[in-house]
């Protein structure tokens, strides 16, 4: 089920990590990187529901059985990415060779002091992009984000890099929302994942890579409610210390008209849907969602049967969503902690 | 003279949670009656289904007609959110400053 992931821990013991960090940082980045090749192949001898969800996407982003290379090279390319991810934190960004498309829109939004909205996925690295944040920006950028319990790699990167943490607005809390009103108001950027929905919450069926596949409606709605310009951006690992940035104007702003509300709704879902679609279509390896959109239990079941403890009951405050019929918060994804 | 000037307060209370419960249902584009919202039920995470984003809608649209600034950092968010009478009550109160 695509909502399964609230459930999943972020694997990798706390040992394990503090130990990659330290080779790493000790020994130098090539052992650390040699040593990704045993990791994956661990997580590929193990990792039951996310292999089973890679081969389903891959089954259908490369029209054809993957191999087990394939598999481990989907793998692989996660790990590569989470190792960068130490690296930043680690302060190593500097020498990472960031190749920027449609900078421009962000620059004028800039210029006119205008924030924006910023659509991303799990796909390459959220935190490159806020490298190019970093770097380049002259304006808040925030993400938006469901926070797990945090994995030991979340955790480790959190006490290196305070100024991240201080970055994310979490879902979920009273004033969540406002704050990223308040954030693109003052012209900044916030970032979301929209391929994923944080808890249980009203997803839209869209074609994606040849059948209906769910996604959350909350990122349209929330768009829509802001008013602001929304952009569609990714940051895809395409070599060592490289990587590649592309933003593409989405909408300036989202408008869903009252009277056929459902219908713009879906139609917006589905532009993304066929964005990111020609994105794994160029980077097939790495989509890092590891969970199955296209399982229908995620969108037909009943909510409330489907998650039982949900944590929203007894919970009224601004950021809770009760598991009915309007039920939708955005969607944040936790970076990229599978 | 403070007897008078509490009454008149609640008196504005009253009619501002008539008028709340109508910007509710307009801006959030309700298929309910104003007055079918029971003012002490829970807005959000209640029977009326409302979420995160219905929120913000009704923040935005509560700034605007109220010329009020409701706050991402205040810590009463999820008490003002509570239900319509605790929110109108925090709405005159910031009128009212």
């Amino acid at each position: 089920m695509s909502l399964a992931w609230t459930r999943r821990p972020e694997r990798g013991s706390t040992a394990l990590v503090a130990l990659m960090a330290w080779l790493t940082l000790r020994l130098g980045e090539g052992l650390g990187r040699a040593l990704l090749v045993p990791i994956s192949l661990y997580f590929l001898a193990t990792g039951g529901p996310a292999r089973a969800a890679s081969r389903a996407y891959l089954a259908r982003v490369l029209g054809r059985a993957p191999r087990l290379a394939d598999l481990f090279r989907h793998i692989h390319a996660f790990a590569a990415v989470q190792f960068d991810r130490l690296l930043f934190a680690a302060g190593r960004a500097g020498r990472f060779r960031l190749d920027c498309e449609g900078v421009e829109y962000l620059q004028r939004l800039v210029e006119a002091r205008r924030g924006a909205l910023l659509l991303g996925a799990h796909l390459g690295s959220f935190e490159a992009l806020r490298l190019l944040a970093t770097r380049a920006c002259p304006v808040p950028v925030k993400a938006l984000m469901h926070r797990p319990p945090p994995g030991p790699l979340t955790a480790w990167l959190a006490r290196r890099d305070p100024a991240f943490a201080a970055a994310v607005i979490e879902v979920g809390r009273p004033g969540s929302m406002l704050a990223v009103a308040e954030t693109i108001a003052a012209g900044g950027f916030v970032g979301v994942l929209a391929d994923r929905a944080p808890r249980p919450e009203r997803m839209v069926r869209v074609p994606f890579l040849g059948a209906p596949a769910a996604f959350p409606a909350g990122p349209m709605a929330l768009a829509a409610a802001l008013g602001a310009p929304v952009l569609l951006c990714r940051a895809v690992r395409i070599g060592r210390a490289h990587y590649a940035l592309r933003f593409e104007p989405f909408a300036d702003p989202l408008v869903l008209p009252r009277a056929e509300r459902a219908a713009a709704l879906a139609a917006a879902v589905a532009r993304y849907a066929a964005w990111l679609e020609a994105a794994c279509r160029a980077h097939p390896f790495s989509w890092f969602n590891f969970f199955d959109v296209w399982d229908n239990d995620a969108a037909t079941a009943p909510p409330a049967a489907a998650h039982p403890g949900h944590p929203s009951a007894g919970h009224p405050s601004l950021g809770a969503d009760p598991p009915g019929v309007r039920g939708g918060v955005v969607a944040g994804g936790a970076g990229l902690d599978a | 003279m403070g007897a008078e000037s509490t009454q008149t307060r609640q008196g504005t209370a009253a009619h501002d949670a008539a008028a709340l419960a109508r910007l509710v249902v307009e801006t959030l584009h309700l298929e309910i009656a104003p007055e079918e919202i029971d003012p002490d039920a829970p807005l959000f995470g209640g029977e009326l289904g409302l979420d995160s984003i219905d929120a913000l809608e009704l923040a935005l649209a509560i700034s605007r007609t109220y010329g009020l600034e409701l706050r991402a950092d205040d810590e009463r968010n999820g008490e003002i959110f509570a239900s319509l009478t605790a929110l109108s009550a925090f709405i005159a109160e910031q009128v009212a400053t």
